[in-house]
């Protein structure tokens, strides 16, 4: 059997760290949710970490920061990026700085499909 | 016989004037010779002396002919007359119409204890005769000045002000040795009272002259003029300062055409309607308008007119008129920039709102989506992953009563805070609404009237709140003739009492006026006729008259424009038979009495 590609999830809201690991499941991934960038960076899943869903405005660590300091650590982890602030200026900004995609919540199923087909084609 | 003539008939008249003397004196040549031996000017020619000095007759003329009259009295009389200079050190010499080059001769002597009898007459402040001055050691200094005249005995008079100022000397120089007979002193009296009188009167005349100047300084330091007006026949008097600040030639009549023609032409309408209220009431009256100069500019003055009657019951306004060009530019921009700055206020926080309002929403909206994606697909495989569809069904479920719970915080967030009701005065709180907007009104050229009921009742309710709903009213109307040049833009205040212990309060425009179309719209919320309108005003409005369970509404005027009323009851136990009636969340509430005493 085909190992299943970790995707890690970063939100500190809660409905979407209980709803999106099953999505991501039933799209034939492994998923792992934390509540927090600091979380993520203590945890023992970051090297197995085939892409990240990040949230972009958190409390503390925010998305943005997570993915600088991966950077710094030479973690070449692909990102889509996710945010409930229809901002348009944040989306370029990110992925000016390398994230594959940014997706506005709510998003539909496929959009996050092409997103992580687009991250694992990076990798 | 006409004011302005100075030409007088004198009984007891005087010899020939010398021809080189000024108009007024060359007048009295035309009188007759002297009769009388009384000692005492007759009645009529105390009057035309009168006549002569308050028809502002040069003060020197005034003298010579008081002086002649004096001569004409008693053979071998000369008789002179001393003004005190400013300071008070000398007496000069300013008739002595009998004696040829006298004045030249001995122009002035000190006031002091030997000052001939005339300096002395001023400094014992009583009268001084020398009997001989041949003799008479005062005369020492001076006797050589007047021997050549051959005169013999000087009798003085000192004479001062109604306020017992010293003012110079009467002296008669006699040709004989001795003293005044009774005659001659009630001679001296007598003219040194006219003569007193006409030197008064010519001081005064001058600081008159001299306070005008210093007005007319003032007037144009502040850029301020001032009128009257008489009401019945437009006779208009303008100060200099009035002039200049209409750039109208000095020599022009002013009339209201002339003001009219300097107006503004967008003015007009504001003007004419100052000058119908105040044709009409008599009341005093303040305005600002714009004035347009030849050459286009602009200058924007400010009216203040205070209306009385004269004897004979006619109205004649009093007036002062002020430049406030500089004042009202710098006043307009600071107004843009404040409006300015509250628009991008207005902007930024609507902007800020609606990305949190956006951002609480789309969370849990994330995870509905989401969670439904994942129950289509379990559902999708074969088999159907029923039991993680059902798990899943139910989280999406929770995830839609949690953005419920968003919502009804979104809504208490916005919702208006605890309305505090108490007793109040609905035409202060008017009032005071009004004193608040005034500049903006101005600025608007709108004309305000108010028709606040004498015997309004007080109503409890929310001063703040109402106070809105007065502010939103008023700005409507004011904004709905923002486009109005061809009529004054009137706005009408009323309040008035109602049947069943209500209170009523319209405001009046002369506006655009109400599409019928839309007046079902008009209290919707984020209905707006305006561009920089959000279409909140009436629809809170509404609601703040709901909650003093009252009622609002609009209406067509016969007119242009339209009237939006509210009506309120006036106290909150009046109020419990009202329908539609919503619990208050006032404690108090349950008794308006209660609330009155406990605000």
């Amino acid at each position: 059997m085909v190992r299943r590609s970790l995707v890690s999830v970063v939100d500190d809201d809660e409905s979407v760290r209980e709803s999106l690991p099953d999505l991501l499941r039933e799209l034939g991934f492994s998923a792992h949710a934390f509540s927090s960038a600091e979380e993520f960076l203590t945890s023992d899943y970051i090297d197995q970490t085939r892409c990240l869903i990040l949230d972009i405005a958190m409390p503390g660590m925010t998305g943005p920061d997570l993915q600088r300091e991966l950077k710094l650590r030479r973690k070449e982890i692909p990102i889509v990026f996710i945010t409930a602030h229809r901002d348009a200026t944040v989306r370029p900004q990110v992925l000016e700085q390398g994230a594959v995609e940014c997706l506005f919540k709510p998003f539909s199923d496929t959009a996050l499909l092409n997103a992580l087909n687009a991250a694992l084609r990076v990798s | 016989m006409a004011d302005s003539s100075h030409e007088i008939s004198v009984d007891n008249a005087i010899g020939a004037a010398n021809s080189s003397q000024s108009p007024s004196a060359r007048a009295l040549s035309r009188v007759e010779p002297p009769q009388s031996e009384s000692g005492l000017f007759s009645g009529e020619s105390v009057l035309n002396i009168l006549k002569l000095i308050f028809t502002g007759a040069p003060l020197a003329d005034v003298l010579t002919i008081i002086a002649r009259l004096v001569e004409a009295q008693g053979k071998g009389m000369f008789c002179t007359i001393w003004l005190l200079d400013k300071e008070g050190g000398y007496v000069h010499c300013a008739t002595a119409p009998s004696l040829p080059g006298f004045i030249t001769h001995w122009g002035r002597t000190p006031v002091g204890p030997d000052g001939a009898c005339c300096g002395t007459a001023v400094y014992r402040r009583e009268p001084v005769y020398s009997t001989d001055i041949l003799s008479d050691p005062l005369w020492d200094s001076y006797r050589h000045l007047v021997a050549p005249y051959g005169v013999r005995a000087v009798w003085a008079r000192p004479l001062f002000s109604s306020e017992g100022k010293a003012l110079g000397t009467f002296a008669i120089l006699y040709r004989n040795v001795g003293s005044p007979s009774a005659t001659d002193l009630q001679l001296i009296e007598n003219a040194s009272h006219i003569v007193g009188i006409a030197i008064e009167r010519h001081l005064n005349e001058k600081e008159l002259r001299r306070s005008e100047a210093f007005l007319a300084e003032a007037q144009r330091l502040s850029v301020t003029g001032s009128f009257s007006w008489r009401v019945d026949t437009d006779e208009i008097t303008w100060s200099e300062e009035l002039y200049r600040i209409f750039e109208f030639d000095r020599d022009a009549p002013v009339t209201l055409e002339l003001i009219g023609s300097r107006v503004h032409p967008e003015d007009i309408p504001l003007l004419n309607d100052m000058i119908a209220r105040a044709r009409g009431i008599g009341t005093d009256f303040e305005y600002e308008h714009r004035l347009q100069m030849p050459d286009r500019s602009v200058k924007h003055v400010h009216l203040v007119g205070h209306g009385r009657r004269d004897r004979d019951g006619r109205l004649v306004y009093i007036g002062a008129a002020q430049d406030v060009t500089e004042h009202r530019l710098s006043e307009e921009t600071l107004g843009k920039v404040r409006s300015e700055l509250a628009h991008m206020a207005r902007v930024t926080s609507l902007g800020a709102l609606t990305a949190s309002i956006a951002h609480e929403v789309n969370q849990p909206l994330s995870g509905i989506v989401t969670n439904a994606s994942t129950c289509l697909r379990m559902l999708a495989t074969d088999p159907p992953n029923v039991d993680g569809a059902r798990d899943t069904a139910r989280r999406t479920i929770r995830d839609g009563n949690r953005l419920s719970d968003v919502i009804t915080r979104l809504r208490a967030l916005f919702s208006k805070k605890e309305t505090t009701f108490e007793s109040l005065d609905l035409n202060e709180a008017i009032r005071e609404v009004i004193a608040l907007s005034l500049s903006e009104l101005h600025r608007g050229r709108v004309i305000l009237r108010t028709e606040l009921a004498d015997n309004l009742p007080l109503v409890t309710g929310d001063r703040v709140q109402l106070q809105q709903v007065v502010l939103n009213l008023l700005r409507n109307a004011s904004d709905a003739m923002s486009s109005v040049n061809d009529r004054p833009r009137h706005i009408v205040i009323t309040t008035e009492r109602e049947e069943g212990d209500r209170v009523r309060l319209t405001v009046q425009d002369e506006g655009v006026g109400l599409d019928p179309q839309a007046m079902d719209r008009l209290f919707e919320a984020f209905y707006t006729t305006k561009n920089e309108g959000m279409g909140m005003g009436l629809s809170i409005s509404r609601s703040i008259i709901e909650r003093h369970h009252g009622r609002l509404w609009a209406a067509p005027n016969d007119g242009p424009g339209a009237t939006f009323s509210f009506s309120i009851p006036c106290g909150l136990a009046s109020a419990t038979g009202a329908r539609s009636l919503g619990v208050i969340a006032t404690p108090a509430a349950k008794d308006a009495k209660s609330v009155q005493g406990n605000p």
